[in-house]
C-alpha cells in the first residue's frame, strides 16, 4: 500500500501536470500551515523585538533617552520622538530587516529614541506641558551632548509630532536643523472617527478623568480596536493565508505581540491632550501656552517634511499635510505614501516607500 | 442539482446581508423618515457577491477537487467581504447617532463605576489599614514623592549645567 499522498495524486490520470504540481504546492502548504499553527498553539515562542543595538543615555522617571549603535557618516544626529501612551516603541525597532531605526542607523544616521516609558497612578499629574517643556528639552539636550553635534533634526512620528513640534516651537534655544513630521495630527479638525468620538458634546473628558484617574491600557486598546472592527478578522484571515510561510509567521508574532500591548495613559496628560489638540484644536490655531510660551509653529525656520499616509485613520493625511502651511521655511515637502498609520514606518510596505524616502531627505540636509 | 442549492445558499446569505445592513442603518437613525439619505448597502455587496458567484461557479463545474487558484481567489472573496464590512462600519460609526450612543454608553459606565470604585477602594483600604499594610492609595503618593524628588534633582543640574557653561564661557572670553 502507498503511504505517499503526492505519489498516489500522480497517478490520477484526469489531472494536467501544471494542476497536479500546484495542487501538491497547495498540499505542503496545508501541511506546513497545520505544523505552524500547531506550533503557535502548543509551543509559543516570545517574539524577539528590537533587534538593534543600543545604549541608554538618560533616564528620568519613566522615560529614557536610547542611542542605537551605527557608524554615524551623517553629521547631524536624529532624535526620534513617537507618541506618549498607547503603545511601545519597539515597533520601531520590530526586527531584523523589518526596523526602522536599523535601516536608518545602516544609512549611518546617529540615531536617539525618546521612550516615553510606562506611566502609573503616581504620574497622573503629568501634563503635556509637563513633556514638552521639561522632559522633552531635556532628552533633546542629553542626545545632543552624547552626539557631541552642534544641531539636531527631529523625528515626530503620531502623537510624537504635535508633542515635539510644540517643544521645537517654544525652544528657539534648541540648534534644530530639520523636523519631520511623520503621521503626526497638527490640524486636528480633520482627524477623522476620534475626533469625532472625542467632541466635547460627546466626551465629558473632565468625567472621565475625574472618575478613573489615568486612563486603563484596556480602554486605550478598545478604543483603537472600535476604529477599526474588521482588523482582528482580517489580520487572522492573512496569517490563515500566509501561515505556511515561516517569515511570515516571525513578523505576525513579533507584531502581534506590539499589537496587544497597550500602555495607559496619565490621567491630567489625557485631559489636556484631549481638550487642547482634539476639542479646541489649539495647536493649529495657535492658541496654545506651555511654560509661559505661546506655541507657534511659525518659529519652525529649518526644512521640514511632513509625511501623510494615505489609509491612515488615526491621523489621516488632511489633518497631517497642515504642517506645511503653517511652518516659515522655503525648504518644506509633504508627502503622502501607501500605506495606514503603522504600515507607513513598520512593515514591508514601509521599507520600500518610507523609509528611503525619510533617510535621503534627511540625508541630503544633514 | 449542486448548482441549485448553491444558488439558494447564495440567495440566503444575500437576503442576510441586505437585511442586516437595513437593520443596522435603521439602528443608526438613516433609515428614520426625513433623514440623510441612507446608504445603498447594494453598492458595497455587489462586488464581492459577484466575485463569490464566480468562484462558486467554477467549483461546481470543476468537480470535487478544488484548484490552488480557487482557494486564492476564495481568499480574495473573503478580503472583499472584509473590506466591504470595514466600509459599511466605518460609514456607520462615523455618524453622530453611533458617536452619541458611544458617549451615552460611556457616561453610564462611569456613573456606574465610580462609586463602586469608590466603595471598593474605601474596603480594601480599611482592610489594609486593619493588617497594618500600606495602602495603594500610600504607596501611590510614595512613588510620587520620589518622582517629585527626582524632578527636583533633574532641575538641579540642569542649574548647575546652566551655570558650568555660563563659567565656561566666561573664562574662555
Amino acid at each position: 500500500m502507498k503511504d505517499d499522498l503526492f505519489t498516489m495524486m500522480g497517478e490520477m490520470p484526469a489531472m494536467s501536470p501544471e494542476l497536479l504540481a500546484r495542487m501538491r504546492e497547495e498540499a505542503n502548504r496545508n501541511l506546513l500551515r497545520m505544523k505552524h499553527w500547531s506550533e503557535m498553539v502548543m509551543n509559543p515562542k516570545e517574539p524577539e523585538v528590537g533587534p538593534t543595538p543600543r545604549q541608554l543615555i538618560y533616564r528620568t522617571n519613566k522615560s529614557s533617552l536610547w542611542r542605537y549603535e551605527s557608524r554615524r557618516t551623517v553629521r547631524t544626529p536624529l532624535l526620534f520622538v513617537p507618541n506618549l501612551g498607547i503603545s511601545r516603541p519597539y515597533i520601531f525597532d520590530l526586527m531584523p530587516k523589518g526596523s526602522f531605526i536599523e535601516h536608518m542607523t545602516q544609512q549611518g544616521f546617529d540615531f536617539f529614541l525618546v521612550d516615553w516609558g510606562v506611566f502609573g497612578e503616581e504620574d497622573n499629574g503629568l501634563t503635556v506641558e509637563d513633556a514638552v517643556t521639561k522632559i522633552l528639552p531635556r532628552l533633546a539636550r542629553k542626545a545632543l551632548e552624547a552626539s557631541g553635534a552642534s544641531e539636531m533634526s527631529v523625528l515626530g512620528y503620531c502623537m510624537g509630532a504635535p508633542l515635539s513640534a510644540s517643544f521645537v516651537a517654544t525652544h528657539p534655544e534648541f540648534p534644530l536643523k530639520n523636523y519631520v513630521d511623520m503621521a503626526g495630527p497638527i490640524d486636528f479638525a480633520h482627524v477623522g472617527l476620534f475626533g469625532k468620538w472625542l467632541a466635547p458634546e460627546i466626551f465629558d473628558v473632565d468625567k472621565y478623568v475625574d472618575t478613573l484617574g489615568s486612563i486603563p491600557a484596556e480602554m486605550v486598546k478598545m478604543g483603537f480596536k472600535l476604529l477599526k472592527p474588521t482588523m482582528d478578522l482580517s489580520t487572522n484571515l492573512n496569517l490563515w493565508w500566509n501561515l505556511w510561510n515561516p517569515d511570515y509567521v516571525n513578523g505576525f508574532n513579533a507584531l502581534n505581540k506590539w499589537a496587544n500591548e497597550y500602555l495607559p495613559f496619565p490621567g491630567e496628560f489625557f485631559r489636556h491632550w484631549v481638550k487642547d489638540f482634539y476639542q479646541q484644536n489649539r495647536l493649529v490655531k495657535g492658541e496654545l501656552t506651555m511654560a509661559g510660551r505661546r506655541v507657534d509653529l511659525r518659529e519652525i525656520h529649518c526644512p521640514v517634511l511632513a509625511v501623510g499616509a494615505k489609509e491612515d485613520n488615526i491621523a489621516p493625511p488632511a489633518c497631517v499635510k497642515p504642517l506645511i502651511d503653517i511652518v516659515s521655511t522655503r525648504d518644506k515637502e509633504y508627502v503622502e505614501l501607501p500605506g495606514g498609520h503603522i504600515s507607513l514606518i513598520a512593515g514591508r510596505g514601509a521599507s520600500v516607500h518610507c523609509w528611503p524616502k525619510v533617510a535621503s531627505w534627511l540625508a541630503a540636509r544633514s | 442539482m449542486a448548482d441549485n442549492t448553491s444558488q439558494q445558499l447564495l440567495d440566503m446569505w444575500k437576503r442576510q446581508v441586505e437585511e442586516g445592513t437595513q437593520a443596522w442603518l435603521k439602528m443608526m437613525g438613516q433609515g428614520a423618515p426625513g433623514a440623510a439619505p441612507p446608504m445603498d448597502p447594494q453598492a458595497f455587496w455587489r462586488p464581492f457577491m459577484d466575485q463569490g458567484m464566480a468562484a462558486w461557479s467554477k467549483v461546481m463545474t470543476q468537480g470535487s477537487a478544488p484548484a490552488p487558484d480557487l482557494m486564492a481567489q476564495w481568499k480574495q472573496f473573503l478580503d472583499q467581504w472584509i473590506a466591504a464590512w470595514s466600509r459599511v462600519l466605518e460609514q456607520a460609526m462615523g455618524t453622530d447617532t453611533f458617536a452619541r450612543m458611544m458617549g451615552k454608553q460611556l457616561e453610564g459606565f462611569l456613573n456606574a463605576s465610580g462609586p463602586a470604585k469608590k466603595v471598593a477602594e474605601q474596603q480594601i483600604d480599611a482592610s489594609l489599614a486593619g493588617l497594618g499594610i500600606a495602602s495603594r492609595a500610600q504607596v501611590v503618593a510614595l512613588a510620587r514623592h520620589l518622582a517629585q524628588v527626582e524632578e527636583k534633582l533633574d532641575g538641579l543640574e540642569d542649574k548647575i549645567d546652566r551655570l558650568l557653561r555660563g563659567a565656561g564661557g566666561t573664562e574662555r572670553a
